[in-house]
C-alpha cells in the first residue's frame, strides 16, 4: 500500500470531501506530490513502511497557495519556471538546422541525470531558500534553465544566463542546503546545476566552451 | 513565520551543515570583537594591555579557547566543503562528505588540538 492507497482509503470510508491530486499513480507525472511527516514526496512512490513511523502526517506542499487539504495550486512554481526562460529556441529554420545529440557528447553526458524533471514540485516545496524568499526561482527552475544553457541546439543561452544571474531570485540565492537533491524523487542532483549555473554565471564567456 | 521556520528545519546533512556554518560564523564574530577589543588595548599602553590579558589566564577562559578551537575547525572545513560543491565536486556523496569530511575529519584535528590544551591548559591552571 502506498501513502495514495491510503488517500484513497480514507476519502472512500472516512471523507468524501478529501481533496488530493494524482493522475499516473506510477511517479511520472508529479501531480501527488505532498509532505509526509514534513519531506516532499510522491504519494505515489511512497509506503507507509518507509518512513518508519507509526503515525502519519499528510500535509500539502509549502511555498504553495492550498486549494483545498492536499491540493495546491502550482502557479508559483510555474511563474517562477517561466522566469528562467525554459522553451526551447530553435535557430528559426523551421527545424532544417536540427543537430543530432550523439550519447556520447558533452550534453548528453552532463544532461543525463538532470533530464527527468516532473515539475512535481517537491525541491520547491523543500527549498530553505524559498521558505524565507518568495522573489527566488527556487531548483527546477534553475534545473531547467541550465538544461537549456547546456543544450547546443537553443539559440537563448546568454539571455537566460542573465535571467538566472540574480542575487535575490537567481542562482546567487542558493545556499547548498541539498534539500531540493534529498527530496527530488528522481534522483536529480539540482545543487549540482545550481552549482554549474553559478560558475557560468561568474564567468558568462565560458558559455562558448561547453 | 511557524511555517517557515518549520521548513527551514534540521532533517538533512546539508541543512545541518549550513546552520552550522551561520551558528560558527557568528561565534567567530564574536571572537573577532573580543580578539580586535584586547590588541586595541596597545594603544593605551603596556600596563592596560597586561590588565586584559589577565583576564584570560583563568582556567574558564581556556575552555572557551578549546571551544574557539573546535568552532574554527568546523567552520574552516564546512567552508572547504562548500567550495568544493561549488566546483562540483562530491554532490553524489554530499552527506559522507559533511559527516565524514567536515564533522569527523574534524573531531580527529580537534582532538589532536584540544588535548595538549586541555592538560597544558587548563589542568595546569587548576592546579
Amino acid at each position: 500500500m502506498t501513502v495514495l492507497d491510503a488517500l484513497f482509503q480514507i476519502q472512500r470510508e472516512q471523507d468524501h470531501t478529501l481533496v488530493f491530486r494524482c493522475a499516473c499513480r506510477v511517479g511520472m507525472c508529479g501531480t501527488c506530490a505532498v509532505r509526509v511527516n514534513g519531506v516532499p514526496r510522491l504519494a505515489c512512490r511512497t509506503r507507509p513502511s518507509q518512513i518508519g513511523t507509526k503515525d502519519l502526517t499528510i500535509e500539502p506542499l509549502s511555498h504553495l497557495p492550498v486549494i483545498k487539504d492536499l491540493a495546491v495550486s502550482l502557479e508559483p512554481f510555474f511563474e517562477q519556471w517561466k522566469r528562467a526562460l525554459p522553451a526551447f529556441r530553435g535557430a528559426g529554420d523551421g527545424g532544417a538546422g536540427l543537430r543530432r545529440v550523439p550519447a556520447d557528447s558533452a550534453f548528453a553526458r552532463l544532461s543525463r541525470d538532470k533530464r527527468d524533471c516532473i515539475t512535481c514540485g517537491a525541491c520547491f516545496s523543500a527549498c530553505g531558500i524559498k521558505g524565507t524568499s518568495s522573489e527566488y526561482m527556487g531548483p527546477a527552475a534553475l534545473n531547467r534553465a541550465y538544461l537549456r544553457i547546456l543544450d547546443p541546439r537553443d539559440n537563448g543561452a546568454r539571455e537566460r544566463l542573465r535571467a538566472v544571474d540574480g542575487e535575490r531570485s537567481g542562482v546567487w540565492r542558493c545556499h547548498t542546503q541539498f534539500n531540493c537533491t534529498a527530496v527530488c524523487p528522481k534522483g536529480i542532483s539540482l545543487t549540482d546545476s545550481i552549482a554549474r549555473l553559478k560558475r557560468l554565471a561568474a564567468r558568462p564567456g565560458s558559455i562558448e566552451k561547453l | 513565520m511557524k511555517e517557515r521556520l518549520r521548513n527551514y528545519r534540521w532533517l538533512y546533512a546539508g541543512m545541518v551543515a549550513h546552520r552550522i556554518q551561520r551558528a560558527t560564523g557568528l561565534l567567530l564574530l564574536f571572537y573577532l570583537f573580543v580578539h580586535v577589543r584586547t590588541i586595541h588595548k596597545l594603544s593605551e599602553g603596556p600596563e592596560a594591555f597586561n590588565e586584559a590579558l589577565a583576564q584570560f589566564r583563568n582556567p574558564a577562559f581556556k575552555l572557551a579557547e578549546i571551544g574557539l578551537l573546535a568552532v574554527v575547525i568546523l567552520h574552516a572545513l564546512n567552508g572547504i566543503r562548500l567550495t568544493l560543491h561549488d566546483m562540483s565536486i562530491g554532490h553524489s556523496r554530499q552527506r559522507e562528505w559533511f559527516w565524514g569530511g567536515a564533522v569527523g575529519v574534524g573531531l580527529l584535528l580537534f582532538l589532536l588540538g584540544a588535548v595538549p590544551m586541555f592538560l597544558s591548559g587548563v589542568m595546569r591552571g587548576a592546579r
